[in-house]
């Protein structure tokens, strides 16, 4: 009776679920896109577009590659729109499966953008994915630990060398409970094992990150600049001790825990640690650090959106896009979406007039905007960026975990070649 | 040599030995087994209370008593629902239910499709049985369904299934182990039983579903846990075919705590455990079933 | 009368096999013809390359790289496992005051998916704030890098494996135990064989059939599982966990390389096949 019951419940069920939708005359697009809170934004375009509707389809960040790579390889016309991590760009320009985006915007919404992320967003000097934020790093400080080292902490706009990093963590790094593993931390990488962090280290250094071609690695990852830059790395988790090689936990987590005294991240902490309210530490940043015998050179680079080249829906997904990436729309994204550094400069302008950010530490955000404004070094532009990233990802792991660094860059270089050997 | 170590090792406890220790051995092989139990015990539930606890504990507290460890990391001793409330709160209500309607028409319809196969494989000598069993049912049992999703993924886009619940349904109803188990099951069954059926006018439908499902139990239990679990679990699948909101599934819901810029651990946990305790709390009642099943199939 | 006999059974298989065809079968021989073709990945064109792909896999030190460590895997889990879950299901086999609430324990972790379980034992291995080492330090033992050490990473996909695997499987052989009729172990005892030689003599020999069963699912399992590298060590450290499994979704799912993943799946159906034929030749029945 049970096992009948329930079939007739399943089949009821089942037939409701595949009747089609009901009919309407509104076009329904959908958005592949992270777990930002992404409601206002639709809410919004919405209410002023009335005939389209658009229906998130939110993914971890781990998961968004190969999603597209899976849906977009197959030619699917589904999701419409798509996030594109900038530097996935090129990759996915060179496979066709984004729509050129020129067309659809002004020129002074063009030039509203910042010059790099509209370069960042081009591929053969053609839009494919509109720039809707961007990022800069600074290093983010925990004031008592600079006293407890009797040393003075740097102002917002000092820039420390990484020298100046390297004699003053491991001073900062202390085993209080003395069972020989430091229990307070003195510097990490917000993003320990990503590129997009680390590849400013040789780029302080002055070396490229990829060759002339954008798919030569051989000389170029395994260049003496290269290996000065990632044995200071090493020498920071192994032989100065003075950074944890975990990544199991999140910098921004036990920074505010007190448990580590500086941190290289991004200006998404600053409004998180002045909102939060339970917090403890007194924090102040400064400028991103670079080598002595270098330049000053910070990362950039964050999200942009694009439109599936197979989609039925070009206008509604492309008036969608215009919308998130230009004017009240794009000012609406940063307030109440990403939270990310803002790609357009009417936007970013906001850090400088509106009183929120007048007082410390909220003014924090007005000497990221000034940051970005450095020398920001975008990720190689490859095609075979994913490829190139994930191998330098688990080659950045083993160096950090002890690996010799002149074998792991050469390693490297074997893996990447091997992959790169595809778009030849 | 090896015949001359057994021989030794036969040798060496003696008759007279062996008297004496008896009593000893009734006491001491039972307080061993337990032994061994507890030590295998905390292995299993270390990770699981830990888990429990850290989903009941703030996200910045989480690791607070795991290092150095305490007693305290396996209770909830800054016990919070916060994590609780968050994923209900972003509709991991929906997840439960859409997952749960998933799984029991995978149980029911895919069973009885595996059911039917299963009898057919099992119960009937028929033209071309060896090689349909060894190439469809063996063969799909040992590729990974993950790693074909490509091709799979083009098929059901063909069909306009993306963002559907068939999309999402019917590529997991056919299940090759759970035809094996079936086949293996019926096959043990007395022919006399069938016989005496046919011969009354039974049609072959009519012999399945009166004589061979009642005294089957133990196999549909045991078939609808291996696919209720299964569909319960899915993630890859559910993740590309239909990722938007109102059809999220647990597993899919659960991954959307782990973000660009770190992961809410307490709601990872929290999201974990909900998902752990639906198929345990099915597993427990009828494990005595579970093991009949395996016991009928004449696998051993 | 009998012409519908003839057709019956395949009446009775055509949902379930028309199914496993249509979305199991025809997506594998997919991705074995893919195996023979070179796509451009800027035209999306195909163009039938023969072995191209395969020689291209097999002058790749990081394919082979991978073979390797696929190898060790194996040759070190599936013994380990089935060990374990053997000795488990003795364990659980004992009629002992309690023993239903100990099985039910045990049968906790099959209820567990496995991205779950990796991700909670990814934690408790952390090298700084995990569990493991927490406990380690309270016995006054040095902490272990677990997932970020060359030697110790395989090792710790093994037992990540293993806490499902292990349960799993001994239910399968504690149903095998329990099927074996009492009366011939106390026939042994009369005998006067010890416990150790009525379980190597009696036991192990009647639990062949399923012995055999649990040995190849167990070992397709194991060569098919990927899911605790993706999410855990994505093939590190120094690709010391770097599985084909693993290489192949990277390959296809990842970097689109088509050609190179389904040569590296196809090179593994074989080499599962073949295992598979060995294993049951030597546990092969002589009933």
């Amino acid at each position: 009776m049970m096992l009948i019951r329930s079939l007739i419940l399943v089949a009821v069920l089942f037939t409701m679920a595949l009747s089609p939708a009901l009919a309407q005359d509104v076009t329904t697009i959908t958005w592949l896109t992270l777990g930002w809170p992404v409601e206002p934004i639709i809410e919004e375009f919405e209410a002023r577009n009335p005939d389209i509707k658009i229906e998130a389809e939110q993914v971890g960040f781990n998961d968004l590659f190969a999603q597209i790579q899976v849906r977009l390889g197959a030619g699917s016309a589904v999701p419409d729109v798509i996030a594109v991590d900038v530097p996935l760009v090129s990759g996915y320009a060179f496979r066709n499966w984004l729509l050129p985006l020129d067309p659809i915007f002004t020129g002074d919404e063009v030039e509203d953008w910042l010059p790099a992320a509209v370069d960042a967003g081009s591929y053969e000097g053609t839009l494919y994915a509109a720039p809707l934020s961007t990022s800069t790093q600074l290093l983010f400080y925990n004031k008592a630990c600079f006293d407890r080292a009797g040393l003075m902490p740097p102002g917002a706009d000092d820039r420390l060398t990484w020298e100046e990093i390297a004699e003053i963590a491991p001073k900062m790094t202390f085993d209080d409970d003395g069972d020989g593993t430091p229990d307070v931390w003195g510097f990490i990488w917000e993003q320990m094992v990503r590129i997009y962090q680390l590849q400013v280290l040789p780029e302080s250094l002055g070396a490229p990150a990829i060759g002339e071609d954008g798919l030569t690695v051989d000389g170029v990852i395994n260049s003496p600049e290269w290996i000065e830059a990632y044995t200071y790395y090493y020498n920071m988790f192994n032989v100065w001790n003075a950074a944890p090689q975990g990544e199991e936990f999140w910098p921004p987590d036990i920074f505010e825990t007190g448990n580590i005294c500086m941190f290289v991240g991004g200006p998404w902490n600053i409004p998180r640690f002045a909102n939060n309210a339970d917090l403890e530490i007194e924090w102040g940043v400064s400028r991103h650090p670079y080598f002595e015998d270098g330049v000053a050179a910070t990362p950039t680079g964050s999200w942009h959106i694009g439109v599936n080249a197979n989609t039925e829906n070009v206008d509604a997904a492309t008036r969608f896009v215009h919308f998130i990436s230009t004017g009240e729309g794009a000012e609406l994204w940063w307030r109440e979406g990403s939270g990310d550094f803002p790609a357009q400069q009417s936007v970013l302008a906001l850090f400088s007039t509106e009183a929120e950010f007048d007082e410390l530490p909220m003014s924090y955000l007005r000497t990221a905007a000034d940051e970005a404004t450095v020398n920001p070094r975008p990720r190689a532009v490859t095609v075979g960026f994913l490829e190139y990233e994930q191998i330098l990802q688990n080659i950045f792991q083993d160096i950090r975990n002890g690996a010799d660094v002149e074998e792991s860059l050469n390693l490297a270089v074997q893996r990447i070649e091997s992959e790169m050997a595809k778009y030849r | 040599m090896r015949v001359e170590s057994a021989g030794l090792r036969q040798d060496l406890p003696g008759h007279s030995r062996k008297q004496n220790r008896k009593p000893l051995r009734a006491f001491a092989q039972p307080a061993l087994a337990y032994c061994l139990l507890i030590a295998g015990i905390i292995i299993v539930v270390l990770p699981l209370m830990w888990a429990a606890a850290a989903s009941f504990t703030p996200n910045h507290k989480v690791f607070e008593y795991a290092y150095p460890f305490s007693w305290r990391a396996l209770f909830p001793v800054d016990f919070t629902l916060e994590a609780y409330e968050n994923l209900f709160a972003r509709g991991f209500g929906r997840a439960v239910r859409n997952t749960f309607f998933l799984a029991v028409s995978t149980v029911i319809i895919g069973g009885a499709a595996n059911a039917l196969a299963g009898f057919a494989f099992g119960r009937f000598e028929f033209r071309g049985k060896n090689l349909l069993f060894l190439t469809v049912v063996m063969l799909t049992f040992m590729v990974p369904v993950d790693l074909t999703a490509i091709p799979r993924y083009i098929l059901v886009n063909s069909f306009g299934w993306i963002n559907t619940w068939q999309g999402l349904l019917i590529p997991g109803l056919a299940n090759s182990l759970v035809i094996f188990l079936f086949r293996q099951f019926f096959a043990e069954i007395p022919q006399e039983l069938i016989d005496a059926a046919r011969v009354d006018g039974a049609t072959w439908l009519r012999v399945l579903v009166s004589i061979i499902m009642p005294i089957s139990k133990p196999v549909l239990v045991a078939a609808s846990l291996l696919m209720f679990i299964g569909q319960w679990n899915s993630f890859f699948w559910p993740l590309l075919i239909a990722p938007r909101k109102e059809m999220r599934v647990v597993q899919v819901e659960i991954s959307l705590a782990i973000g660009q810029y770190g992961t809410v651990w307490n709601e990872l946990l929290a999201g974990s455990m909900i998902a752990a305790i639906v198929p345990i709390l099915l597993i427990i009642p009828f494990q005595r079933y579970y093991v009949q099943a395996i016991t009928g199939t004449g696998l051993d | 009368m009998r012409l519908s006999r003839q057709i019956i059974p395949y009446l009775f298989l055509l949902p379930a096999l028309l199914l496993l065809i249509v979305f199991n079968l025809a997506p594998t021989i997919a991705t074995l013809v893919e195996s023979t073709f070179i796509m451009s990945l800027r035209s999306g064109h195909r163009v039938f390359a023969g072995f191209a792909n395969y020689e291209r896999i097999f002058s790749d030190p990081i394919f082979w790289k991978s073979f390797e460590v696929t190898t060790i895997f194996s040759l070190l889990v599936n013994p380990i496992q089935i060990a374990l879950a053997l000795a488990l299901a003795v364990l659980i086999n004992q009629r002992l005051p309690g023993i239903g609430v100990f099985r039910s324990i045990y049968l906790l972790p099959i209820a567990v998916s496995l991205n779950v379980t990796a991700i909670v034992w990814g934690l408790m291995l952390d090298q700084n704030s995990g569990m493991i080492n927490g406990i380690l330090i309270q016995f006054g033992l040095p902490r272990q890098p677990f997932l970020h050490s060359v030697d110790q990473a395989l090792w710790s996909i093994i037992l990540i494996a293993s806490w499902i695997g292990v349960p799993l499987w001994s239910l399968f052989l504690l149903a095998g135990l329990q099927n074996i009729p009492p009366t011939v172990l106390e026939a042994a005892k009369i005998d006067g064989a010890n416990a150790w030689q009525s379980f190597t003599k009696i036991t192990l020999p009647l639990l062949r059939r399923v012995l055999a069963f649990v040995l190849v699912a167990d070992t397709v399992a194991n060569f098919l599982m990927f899911a605790p590298i993706l999410l855990l060590t994505s093939g590190g450290p120094r690709l010391s966990t770097n599985l084909i499994m693993y290489e192949t979704y990277r390959r296809g799912f990842l970097y689109g390389d088509l050609g190179a993943s389904s040569a590296m799946l196809s090179v593994m159906l074989i080499i599962v096949f073949v295992i598979i034929g060995v294993e049951l030749y030597v546990l092969r029945g002589h009933d």
